[in-house]
């Protein structure tokens, strides 16, 4: 039957309405189908080669005159990139990555029109240049199969249980939702927009159809802006200057991994780091191991609900002994600190010594509270505790900038919403940016009441949690197809662009609101004046967020944004903010709790899972546990000794009525009573990857009060007797006394850098090779790095690395080429943490060149030791004789990749054989580009012309590459500084790699570093 | 000279002698035999298909992974070597040694040599990731621009000693046969036979002169194979002791591969000459307990010096200071691999120890379960030196283990059947003990020795 | 096809014509052969199926100069081991690895040392095959026996001096146990 030619599977058309001819359903058979423009007639997969030829054609014309969608919307190439028109050069397009609150500047690598890569954009102030895990894996989202090609329906059941999904044509799409907005009781819940002009469209929408705004975030800042509220009277995120403060105490707070704006607060924590010899210092109260508490100087482990008890006991330290700040007079605030003198002393952490030093900081020191592990019963209380230390600190207006404007954060939330749904106030629902029925326990009650609306309207890509529920999928574009612009915490706007022709029959989320209005006739004059939402987008710049156009035309104006990316003054409104004491009488004590207490988290790879079927994020080892493709309930050792739990064992978590079964983990340094258990999990209809990977723990946050309280959480653990194997990719977790990461301490190091390092006598038998012209080297910055893993997902996406599994990572085959381990030093129960990427070392006298019998990997002219593919027949000599264990080798055939992820393949880059082994390259196609263009050009490579896709994608500049020969590249300096060292330099393998010792601003060490007998060299 | 027992028993005449050792290749086999080729032949095709599966679908069938990028197959390939050693030494080396007892279980133990070399080659070959492309470890001119292989790779010295050894010991086997096949020749009654064995011995005709000439080549072969054998096993040791990896990179390793080497060849001989015996029992006569009992004081010795060097090899590590060393060594002895080389010490240095008694030493029984436990403990002396020393070596992190999968058991008792498959073929059509060799030797240790003393 | 006729005609042996005695016991026919070199025959042969002690300085057998070709050809081998490992890795190709020299002589000793046993080995049992003017196709047989149990000493006609019954008389008192006209 003819409908079976198309490229979407029969599963959709097999169905009753079809088999009994329903005539309805025949309409919809005739004029509804739509294949999306890449689906081929014939290719079973879906993706023919003319289809793909047909993409190729359209990217000549695309890479002459930028992406186009039409003649009229012009978009313009990154301007400080070399532009060629030629065929197979990439473009770089200046876009924006939105996330929550995070808005990061990027550059898309666009090859052939289909973009290939993310990159941070160097313009946009905030990440200046760096970027995240998850903004470079969020292109697979683009190319991602178990998208939705065409706009659906799902016949709904009275139960709203779906029956059926067909194809819908957007033209009946818009009829029936027209219809359906004529009758009034509109609601609307959104997400967090950062989208200076989506909000501005979405207000119009529900003015046009006096919808009411609720708003939901899968990660919500609800309490902490209502904290805010009632502080500063300003429901605002405020700007937090990590970079000025030389002192820093975060409680139950993950800055540095997923806490509002990670990417921009890494780079400005290394700033910190390396401002010697005033490094700053980080001090960390925390429940579980996070990104950030692996970073500490010092940390304390304390129980969630603690969380409050350390700030009280710190204000009242310093405003009570101390009699520091303005306060020490205020009977009010004495008062109120007097409720809480007691509960410093069974803290069980002597504060004594962090609010003397806060003391001597003041001004330039910060207190950071919040995230899910903040999120307790009494997290305002936190809020506004900590908000009023930072007030007595001084810190407000110097390290605290007040917001530029107010977060978007005036609606209501989920509880009015489920009210009105309960009164039948609502008949149209348009879910947009969030995933309600995922990240909601059910005691929200959401799910039941959504049965009696008529229709409601879901704007994502797939039938996932939310979309079973729904009537229509409006399917939205991939924000990499679609037009916006967001702006950041520090007021930074920027502009995103789309970089290639919508792969799919999708719609961007904002054209459908516009169509919608346009059918009702009704909406604002910029609504109904532009055609598309480009066109609004235009207009509201040019109407509102043109800044400074230095009297040129907007046109001109436009252009010369979308090629910087961003709008070069930010939104600032300076100077500090009056503190409310009053808010302080809203400070509640939390009650101790004995049992075990539940703690989520976010992770640096999945976030909220709204990512979750993208392999790399799957695969990508967590920051602090280097587990993958599973979520795990953490213990503390004691914990663990004293319920008998081992590593994988499963363990039964009871919160109120809800129960989930996962594998234990044992988690070093966190604190004990507490079990940690990370969301993003346990996606359901999310697609083939995330399908059964791990367990869904929003299933257990608590609801009350219109909040999600994720923390603090009183559970009853049963021990299983069943047992998971957690796929971990690092196999051993200290040092072992070896002298592999190098720590110092501040004192030491400014006394004497790297006076740690123990230097071995070298002796060889051969004249050294010298190396004329350009020899590649890299320094990584263990002081500024901070384990987050950018490099790692940079270095996949731009080496075409393959992901190969859980089951094959549990044999250790996983294939990034960049790995980042992490060791801990000092007790199990309460270690530091050090994180250490590690790359090929591309040594001079490199091991695995000599017992390589075919000369399949050998030494370049340039220092670079080569890989070459062609000619590996697979001994795999080279990686037992590699002593840092960098290679990979292709086990299988792990070149079959499922389409459409193939578009994004870095053609620059071979793709692997089965049987070959395959490491770092230090991005050998990078320099040949760039040696290439400096020859067309008759010049010489410039110094730090260009650099490989992991310093590139670091947030915290940790990684510098460049040429050791050109005296005046970055480099060549840093990698003869006295701090930086050769790992494993006693093997003489003289590694163009070199480290530079982690500096901890401490008296003395955790970690024994156990010096090795002189004058030995293995 | 000293008293001795005869070399062959039953006062054998050249003639009987001939009979002996031909008749076995002209008679039709006996059930049994038929009975033992369709288990080998089912142990080779377990062999072919494992093989097969694994190099149409990928390595990553087997038990190898990172940081264990060698498992089965390099252990397996060892063993194999390992084992062919022991023919050339009985040949070659107690030939220049003019150890007149060789002569009986010279040629079976060449043969075991050939096979052995024969079944070790295909490891090296089918381990790795494109085998189909193997040929380029050889130096072929070719139209790639110049390129030719890496000299300084232990694999290439592989190439180059293990081809050699096989070509030298084949070549050494053959020669010595062509008067034995001479003789079949003659004896053949079908002209196929004739025309077959006629082909097989160059037409030979057993002049003075002729034996003159092949009495020296054959001398020379000796003198020759004798440093090749050692050169060998010292070469494939290099495939560990060059790597910079700790537990690997040890000066001890190539006497220490040799004589492991011996112990396992001679157990296996044992293993096999057992079975020889019962299965053909006029070779009892050929193959007399005194030759057995040589051959165990053999196994007891070199099996002393395997042992002193797993003893030194700790000493060294610690002597040396490295700490990488002294913590492999502790993690082989200790870590989560200890069973294997608990393993290895009880079969390889404690077992033997039986053979200090006489009794044990002449007891039939004992020798051939004795000689098992050698050739089990061998292989896992391999294994130990192979795994324990990859899964945990300079940078924590990299950490592993090494787990196998069904297709490394197949891949390692499927050898064995190629190995089993070849041997009892030969045994059937090719003179087992050399006639030519045995008749000079026939008065050695008889009453009134006419030419006892050479 | 005449190249392969030429060929066959190659491997046939070509008989002489002569006188030929059976021994039971090899001491006795070490003793004939000595004899039969007193009595100045120089082309006769002795057959045996292994190799009798004593009969070369009987017959005056010279030391095989065998071991000669072995030296040149062992020596052949080493010096291409050297000259090929340095012209593939030095001359022709020559590429960084592991930071060695592109001639490091200790690592290319295996490969020369196995070059020298290879072809020393292969030039002796050539040269071996080529004195013995094997391989043949039709091997005369004067008894089938004298590969198993069974000696024999043959005197072709064309040795100077040549006497039938001369020699058949010395054979049998040798203790010859046959004593025939044959071909070999």
């Amino acid at each position: 039957m003819e409908t079976q030619n198309h490229g979407v599977t029969n599963k959709y058309w097999m169905s009753l309405e079809q088999w009994r001819n329903d005539p309805e359903f025949a309409r919809l058979v005739e004029n509804e189908f739509r294949s999306s423009p890449l689906q081929s007639e014939d290719g079973k997969d879906g993706w023919a080669r003319r289809e793909f030829l047909k993409l190729m054609g359209a990217s000549l014309a695309l890479t002459t005159f930028g992406c186009v969608r039409r003649p009229a919307q012009k978009i313009i190439p990154y301007a400080k990139k070399p532009v060629e028109v030629t065929h197979g050069i990439p473009n770089f397009y200046a876009s924006a990555y939105s996330e929550g609150y995070e808005s990061i500047g990027i550059l898309v690598t666009t090859r052939d029109g289909r973009p290939i890569k993310i990159e941070g954009n160097p313009d946009h102030p905030g990440n200046q240049g760096g970027t995240s895990a998850r903004a470079i894996a969020h292109i697979l989202k683009l190319y991602d199969p178990d998208r939705f090609t065409n706009a659906k329906r799902n016949l709904q059941n009275a139960t709203r249980t779906n029956r059926e999904t067909v194809n819908v044509s957007w033209e009946n799409v818009d009829k029936a939702v027209v219809e359906q907005l004529k009758k009034g009781k509109v609601a609307m819940l959104m997400g967090t927009q950062i989208s200076p002009s989506t909000q501005a469209l979405i207000e119009d929408f529900a003015g046009a159809t006096n919808a009411t705004l609720y708003n939901y975030d899968d990660l919500s800042h609800s309490s902490f802006l209502e904290a805010q509220k009632v502080c500063y009277g300003q429901k605002a995120l405020p700007r937090y200057r990590i970079d000025r403060a030389k002192y820093i105490v975060a409680i139950n707070n993950d800055f540095l991994g997923t806490w509002l704006t990670p990417t921009h607060f890494n780079r400005q924590f290394a700033e910190g780091r390396r401002a010697m010899p005033e490094m700053n210092k980080l001090v960390v109260f925390e429940s579980l191991m996070s990104l950030t508490g692996t970073n500490a100087d010092r940390r304390f482990r304390i129980r969630p609900s603690q969380s409050l008890d350390v700030v009280m006991a710190l204000l009242h330290e310093i405003i009570v002994v101390k009699k520091v700040s303005r306060y020490a007079s205020d009977g009010a605030v004495l008062r109120m600190l007097s409720a809480f003198a007691r509960n410093g002393g069974d803290l069980g952490v002597d504060v004594t010594g962090v609010a003397d030093e806060l003391i001597k900081n003041r001004g330039q020191s910060l207190v950071l509270a919040g995230g899910l592990p903040a999120e307790t019963e009494n997290a305002m209380s936190l809020y506004i505790a900590t908000n009023f230390l930072n007030a007595v600190l001084d810190n407000e207006g110097k390290t605290v900038e007040p917001a530029a404007v107010e977060a978007w954060g005036t609606q209501r939330g989920i509880s009015e919403l489920v009210t009105a749904l309960k009164n039948k106030e609502i008949k149209t629902l348009i879910i947009h940016g969030c995933n309600p029925l995922y990240s909601l326990p059910r005691s929200a009650g959401l799910e039941e009441n959504l049965k009696d609306v008529e229709m409601i309207i879901y704007t994502g890509d797939r039938n996932d949690e939310t979309g079973r529920l729904c009537d229509y999928i409006a399917c939205d574009h991939h924000p990499l197809e679609n037009w916006g612009d967001s702006r950041s915490l520090d007021g930074v706007v920027s502009v995103q662009q789309p970089t290639i022709e919508p792969l799919h029959n999708t719609r961007a989320m904002q054209d459908s609101l516009l169509s919608w209005m346009k059918g009702l006739g009704k909406g604002s004059a910029r609504a109904r004046g532009s055609e598309t939402w480009y066109d609004y987008l235009r207009s509201n710049w040019s109407d509102n967020l043109a800044r400074n156009t230095g009297g040129k035309s907007f046109d001109d104006y436009w252009v010369n944004l979308l090629q910087v990316g961003v709008r070069e003054t930010p939104e600032r409104s300076g100077g500090g903010r009056g503190f409310v004491t009053s808010a302080l009488a809203r400070v509640k004590p939390s009650q101790a709790q004995s049992g075990f207490e539940l703690v989520l988290y976010e992770t640096v790879g999945l976030g909220d899972g709204s990512l979750a079927n993208v392999p790399w994020l799957q695969e990508f080892p967590d920051p602090v546990t280097k587990i993958v493709w599973d979520n795990y309930a953490c213990f503390s050792l004691r914990d663990a000794k004293q319920f008998k739990i081992r590593e994988g064992q499963n363990v039964t978590l009871m919160v109120g009525d809800h129960t989930v079964t996962v594998p234990a983990h044992i988690q070093p340094g966190q604190a004990d009573g507490v079990i940690g258990l990370a969301v993003g999990y346990g996606r359901k209809g999310a697609g083939k990857v995330a399908e059964g990977v791990g367990v869904n723990a929003y299933g257990l946050a608590a609801w009350k009060d219109s909040r999600l309280i994720s923390s603090g959480l009183e559970t009853k653990l049963t021990v299983e007797k069943t047992f998971v194997e957690l796929a971990c990719t690092q196999g051993h977790h200290t040092m072992e006394g070896r002298q592999i990461v190098i720590e110092e301490t501040l004192a030491d190091h400014i006394k004497k850098p790297g006076g740690a390092i123990h230097h071995h006598p070298d002796l060889t038998m051969w004249k050294e090779i010298e190396y004329k012209g350009n020899k590649w080297g890299m320094v990584v910055d263990l002081n500024s790095c901070t384990g987050c893993g950018a490099c790692v997902i940079a270095c996949q996406s731009e080496n075409n690395i393959p992901v190969v599994g859980k089951k094959y990572v549990l044999r250790g085959r996983e294939m990034h080429w960049l790995r980042i381990d992490r060791y801990y030093t000092g007790t199990p129960e309460d270690p530091d943490t050090v994180h250490q990427p590690v790359p090929c070392m591309h040594c001079d006298n490199a091991p695995c060149e000599t017992v390589c019998p075919v000369i399949a990997t050998v030494h370049s002219d340039e220092g670079t030791n080569d890989m070459i593919y062609n000619r590996c027949v697979g001994t795999r000599y080279c990686s037992n004789n590699c002593p840092y264990k960098v290679r990979r080798f292709n086990w299988f055939d792990y070149t079959e990749i499922q389409k459409p992820r193939h578009l994004a393949l870095n053609p620059d880059v071979t793709v692997r054989h089965r049987g070959v082994m395959e490491k770092c390259t230090f991005c050998i196609h990078r320099i040949r580009f760039h040696k290439t263009q400096a020859k067309l050009e008759d010049r010489e490579l410039r110094a730090d012309e260009f650099t490989t896709a992991c310093a590139q994608a670091c947030p915290s500049k940790a990684i510098i590459f460049g040429d050791l020969n050109n005296s005046e590249s970055k480099v060549s300096g840093e990698f003869k500084k006295p701090h930086a060292y050769a790992l494993l330099g006693e093997l003489n393998t003289k590694p163009a790699v070199h480290y530079q010792v982690k500096v901890r601003n401490t008296e003395e060490l955790k970690g024994e570093s156990k010096h090795h007998e002189k004058g030995h060299h293995s | 000279m000293i008293r001795r027992n005869p070399l062959i028993l039953g006062n054998k005449t050249y003639e009987t002698i001939t009979n002996d050792i031909a008749s076995v290749v002209e008679r039709f086999p006996k059930p049994a035999f038929f009975v033992g080729l369709s288990a080998t032949l089912f142990l080779l095709f377990i062999f072919i298909f494992a093989k097969g599966m694994i190099v149409t679908y990928g390595m990553g069938m087997m038990g190898t992974s990172h940081p264990v990028n060698w498992g089965t197959d390099i252990i397996t390939f060892v063993f194999w070597i390992g084992i062919g050693h022991a023919g050339t030494l009985i040949s070659a080396i107690l030939f220049l040694f003019r150890q007149k007892w060789r002569t009986s279980i010279a040629r079976s133990a060449e043969a075991m040599t050939v096979f052995a070399v024969m079944t070790a080659g295909l490891f090296p070959i089918l381990h790795t990731g494109r085998p189909w492309l193997a040929y380029w470890l050889l130096p072929y001119p070719n139209q790639r621009g110049p390129l030719w292989v890496n000299f300084r790779s232990p694999l290439i010295w592989d190439v180059f000693a293990v081809s050699t050894y096989a070509t030298v010991s084949i070549v050494f086997w053959y020669i010595g046969m062509v008067p034995d096949l001479a003789t079949i020749r003659d004896r053949a009654k079908s002209p196929w036979r004739k025309r077959i064995y006629g082909a097989l011995s160059l037409g030979w005709r057993g002049t003075a002169r002729n034996w003159n000439h092949y009495e020296m080549v054959y001398m020379l072969l000796a003198g020759l194979s004798t440093p090749l054998v050692l050169s060998v096993h010292s070469i494939v040791s290099f495939d560990f002791a060059v790597a910079s990896l700790p537990g690997w990179h040890t000066t001890i390793f190539p006497p220490y591969f040799v004589a492991g080497a011996i112990f396992s060849g001679f157990a296996m001989v044992v293993t096999l000459m057992t079975i020889f015996r019962e299965l053909v029992p006029v070779f009892k006569d050929y193959i007399t307990l005194d030759h057995m009992e040589a051959m165990n004081k053999i196994i007891m010795a070199t099996g002393l010096m395997v042992g002193y060097a797993y003893g030194s090899e700790f000493f060294i590590a610690w002597y040396s200071g490295v700490e990488y060393e002294k913590y492999v060594f502790l993690n082989r002895a200790f870590g989560p691999f200890a069973w294997s080389y608990w393993i290895m010490v009880t079969c390889n240095v404690i077992i033997p120890q039986v053979f200090w008694f006489k009794a044990a030493r002449r007891s039939i029984p004992i020798m051939f379960i004795v000689s098992i436990f050698v050739n089990i403990g061998m292989w896992f002396e391999r294994f130990v030196i192979v795994v324990t020393s990859l899964h945990r070596d300079f940078l924590p992190s990299n950490w592993g283990t090494w787990i196998p999968t069904v297709w490394d058991f197949g891949a390692l008792f499927g050898s064995f059947g190629l190995f089993l498959t070849l041997f009892l073929l030969y045994s059937r059509v090719l003179p087992a003990i050399s006639i030519a060799e045995v008749k000079p030797v026939l008065n050695v240790g008889r009453e009134g020795d006419g030419n006892g003393h050479h | 096809m005449d190249i392969i006729e030429k060929g066959i005609q190659l491997l046939r042996s070509r008989g002489r014509k002569g006188i030929a005695g059976i021994w039971l016991d090899e001491h006795k026919l070490v003793e004939a052969a000595r004899k039969t070199r007193q009595a100045g025959y120089t082309k006769f042969e002795a057959i045996s199926p292994f190799p009798l002690h004593g009969i070369d300085e009987a017959m005056g057998i010279p030391f095989s100069f065998i071991p000669w070709i072995t030296f040149i050809f062992g020596l052949a081998g080493f010096s291409f081991g050297v000259w090929f490992t340095w012209w593939t890795s030095a001359v022709d190709w020559p590429v960084i690895i592991g930071g060695k020299p592109m001639w490091s002589i200790p690592a290319f000793v295996p490969v020369m040392f196995e070059l020298t046993i290879l072809f020393g080995a292969l030039s002796s049992v050539g040269a071996l095959i080529f004195v013995c003017g094997l391989p043949k196709v039709d091997p005369p047989v004067i008894d089938p026996d004298l590969s198993s149990h069974k000696f024999a000493l043959f005197v072709p006609e064309d040795d100077k001096g040549f006497n039938a019954a001369n020699i058949e008389q010395l054979f049998r008192e040798m203790g010859a146990v046959e004593v025939k006209r044959t071909e070999f």
